[in-house]
């Protein structure tokens, strides 16, 4: 990447101190265990507001395990995984995580043989970092891989380790008239939701050894419906050409609304993105400093290779302005929140709200609308080798991207957190020939 | 041969050309019958359901065909099964079905069958999710409401009541149905290797096929005419795995030409299908839906979530009673539960000191020259570390 090219991307000013906040929540949860606290490890949801209002200490195994990957780090992970047996098509989320527990046992039975490879001791020094669970809570949307994990990460720990798990409905929608927020299929499954929460907190509470704070619970939800309201406001200006800001300044900041503390700091941080997108609409500044061409990002986020990405979009001039991945996750529904009436009904909706844990029909609808809103060239599907969940739908998206909405697609092959599965040349092949096909389509109009 | 034993050939030659060709059966039975036909996804949802409709339940099969238009529909890291069932949707084979179910949350499935939705789309596909997680507090009361929400839907299909007595009859053919094929199982696990593993892949997979009441007549035959083969002095193996669908007849017969007997298996087109059956007394949508939480009991799954019962016990248990000297995991490859699962049987089977091989499989392509030198190398090592295996060519 020349550097000219790196300097055609302009990123979020703000991500710079959102940065800071996570790597002090991470640095914080390693010191859970001095501190007294309990500590949960969870997979799935977004169940961070109750565990905070429990007084415990959060590990989120996938967000870690992107942590790692996005540091390139996640090597003595993924290679004690691979170890204990995991075989290297396993979702690279949980290969990682495994991993993790496997290293975080070691540590702390004191028994850390390190692996013999050069640099890679210091590397097993954050990944075994996390401190091991005092309980397990299982959450998962979309993908049946999620509950299995979580029982096979009880397992590595010997089945000492209390669970709960909440059985989380797909929305597979069988009859008309039921789809995305309506009809009977999504109200009995958010009843469903909300009533297995309702007993997750006499389980926690079983846990701390002291009463749930119902009042801080409350709060938490606040101001986290408070934080997606911001976060969903500054992302909608990005329709605005040239787009303020991008999918990857999205990815930049998306740790914070999805598990770092709910609190001031939270609501002032995306007070903060939502002002610099603000003030970047009024000046006319976008996020790739020559847009010319735009499209949308479905897949999960490439963690490895976040920076190259972002730069290579930006060297051919393209603002990645919208992703399924970034704008229909993360209470991306805040006006289902009632922090004051029943806060765990709001948040069973939007956890079931996930953007895996729907139909192909539903799935196609939103990125249809979505790329319609921020008026997209094209769709980038980001084929995520280890996780089917996300790629489920995205053949039969693309078909009718094209046949329905006369949109440009591509795919290119990546992965979540294995970085061996991308495939840099075929990427930027590809790239060129969708942008080449779509100055075609606009010579001809 | 007698009389018993050239109907018990003639039963099985039916039985094998319904496993080999289902979709041949299934638009004879349609003609034949003028009934309907519902393509069932693996592995819980009740078939009983449908047959209570008076329609033909069909468990889908993987087919022969090598996939193609379906490869523009899912990608190609999903396993074989769930390819070939896009393929199957995108080529119209699955045109022929009036209906399909499904009741397992298997995220490659999921996009399998929304191929299917996408590609046959006047047909109605129902999918009521049976929670995975079994020992939760409102996990029994949560199956029972799935499994009255598949009748409902039968209903609605049939156009018509599906009535108590009906499902309570269809619950008693397809128990006779699985004790007869539980019959020759203990058969095989006792010592008797009159059938192949290929010929009872092909029971069982007749079995998910065919009307039930045939196939109980022609099990019967098998039965009383089964000659009684004592094993020979080959390697005893217990295959174990293959989730979802049956693996290639001709891997089996590859293994038992390496020298190997195969004397008890947990596939799932084997001893997993059949290990349970559903109580005939009391309110049937109740008793289908206790079957489900038992039969994690009954033979784990990796698919399910139940902390007192763990696949590599029963695992061991098996091999332990069958007298098998060996084990292969057979893995679809990209099978996320069997991938994820697989240390903890690895570790027991290890810690148990029991000789074991894990084959991946593929819908296309059987790397024989492979299979074999890895299948030898297991029963050479077996035969260097089994006293009992020694003993028993000492005394030949």
């Amino acid at each position: 990447m020349t550097a000219a090219a790196t300097d055609k991307l302009s990123r979020l000013a703000i991500n710079k101190a959102g940065g800071t906040m996570v790597a002090d929540y991470w640095e914080d949860v390693f010191l859970a265990r001095e501190r007294g606290q309990k500590v949960v490890w969870y997979n799935g949801s977004a169940l961070n507001p109750i565990f905070q209002a429990a007084g415990m200490a959060w590990c989120h195994g996938e967000a870690f395990s992107a942590r790692l990957a996005a540091q390139h780090l996640e090597g003595p992970a993924q290679l004690a995984g691979s170890e204990y047996g995991y075989v290297g098509e396993l979702c690279s989320y949980a290969r990682t995580h495994l991993g993790c527990a496997v290293l975080s046992q070691k540590r702390s039975a004191g028994s850390g043989n390190g692996p013999g490879m050069v640099g890679l001791p210091e590397q097993e020094e954050l990944a075994s970092r996390l401190p091991t669970p005092d309980v397990f809570v299982n959450a998962y949307a979309g993908c049946s891989t999620g509950q299995q994990w979580d029982d096979i990460s009880f397992r590595v720990f010997g089945k000492d380790v209390p669970i709960f798990n909440v059985s989380m409905p797909f929305l597979w929608s069988n009859r008309p008239g039921e789809g995305y927020m309506v009809g009977e299929e999504w109200e009995t499954s958010s009843r469903y939701v909300a009533d297995q929460l309702r007993e997750l907190i006499p389980f926690l509470e079983s846990i701390t050894g002291r009463p749930f704070d119902w009042d801080a619970y409350r709060q938490n939800m606040a101001y986290i419906k408070k934080a997606s309201e911001l976060r969903q406001e500054a992302m909608k200006l990005c329709r605005h050409l040239p787009a303020p800001a991008t999918f990857w300044d999205w990815i930049g900041n998306v740790a914070h609304i999805n598990f770092l503390p709910a609190n001031q700091q939270l609501v002032d941080f995306y007070t903060a993105v939502l002002a610099e997108v603000k003030q970047r609409v009024a000046d006319g500044e976008g996020s790739v400093t020559s847009e010319r061409y735009r499209v949308y990002f479905d897949g999960f986020m490439n963690w490895n290779h976040l920076g190259l990405l972002s730069r290579k979009f930006a060297s051919h001039d393209v603002a990645v302005v919208a992703g399924r991945y970034t704008h229909h996750a993360f209470w991306q529904e805040p006006q289902l929140i009632d922090p004051d009436g029943d806060p765990l009904l709001g948040q069973a909706q939007n956890n079931l709200l996930c953007p895996m844990n729907h139909s192909t029909r539903t799935i196609q609808d939103l990125v249809l609308r979505d790329s319609e809103f921020y008026g997209v060239d094209g769709i980038v599907f980001h084929s995520t080798r280890t996780c089917r969940a996300f790629t489920n739908p995205q053949r039969i998206i693309a078909k009718a991207a094209h046949e329905k909405a006369g949109l440009a697609t591509m795919f290119f092959e990546g992965d979540i957190a294995d970085a061996s599965f991308y495939k840099d040349e075929i990427l930027e092949s590809r790239l060129a020939a969708m942008l080449e096909g779509i100055d075609v389509r606009r010579a001809r109009a | 041969m007698t009389t018993a034993g050239a109907s018990a050939q003639a039963a099985i030659a039916a039985l094998t050309a319904a496993a080999d060709d289902p979709d041949a059966y299934v638009a004879e039975w349609k003609q034949r019958t003028g009934r309907k036909a519902f393509g069932v996804f693996p592995m819980n949802f009740p078939a009983e359901i449908v047959h209570a409709g008076g329609a033909l339940p069909v468990l889908l099969q993987e087919n022969r065909e090598p996939d193609s238009l379906g490869r523009n529909l899912l990608a190609e890291f999903y396993c074989g099964y769930t390819r070939n069932i896009a393929d199957q949707a995108a080529k119209g084979t699955l045109a022929g079905y009036d209906g399909f179910f499904l009741a397992d949350h298997c995220t490659q499935l999921l996009g399998a069958v929304d191929v299917v939705r996408s590609e046959v789309p006047d047909t109605p596909v129902y999918f009521g999710q049976l929670p995975t997680s079994l020992t939760d507090s409102w996990t029994p009361e949560r199956a029972r409401l799935m499994m009255r929400s598949f009748v409902d839907e039968m209903e609605r299909l049939r156009g018509e009541p599906v009535t108590d007595a009906e499902l309570a009859h269809s619950i008693a053919v397809f128990n006779e149905n699985r004790r007869l094929l539980r019959e020759l199982f203990a058969a095989r696990r006792a010592g008797n290797a009159a059938l192949s593993s290929s010929q009872v892949q092909a029971l069982v997979k007749s079995s998910m096929v065919m009307d039930k009441q045939v196939h109980s007549v022609l099990l019967r035959e098998v039965i009383d005419g089964l000659a009684q083969v004592p094993r020979d002095g080959r390697i005893r193996l217990h295959l174990s795995g293959h989730l979802c669908h049956a693996p290639r007849p001709e891997l089996l017969a590859t293994i038992e030409e390496c020298g190997a007997l195969v004397v008890d298996d947990d596939l799932f087109t084997g001893r997993r299908y059949i290990a349970t059956d559903v109580d005939e007394q009391g309110d049937p949508v109740a008793a289908l839906a206790q079957r489900y939480l038992d039969r994690d009991a009954t033979l784990p799954c990796p698919t399910r979530v139940k902390h007192e019962s763990d696949w590599e016990d029963e695992l061991v248990r098996a091999v332990e009673s069958s007298g098998a000297e060996g084990v292969i995991v057979l893995m679809v490859r990209f099978c996320e539960p069997h991938m994820l699962y697989y240390p903890e049987l690895r570790k027991r089977l290890n810690e148990r000191g029991i000789p074991h091989l894990l084959l991946e499989t593929e819908h296309e392509g059987l790397p024989v020259e492979t299979v074999q030198t890895r299948v030898e190398a297991l029963l050479e090592r077996i035969r260097r570390t089994s006293a009992t295996h020694r003993t028993l060519e000492v005394t030949r």
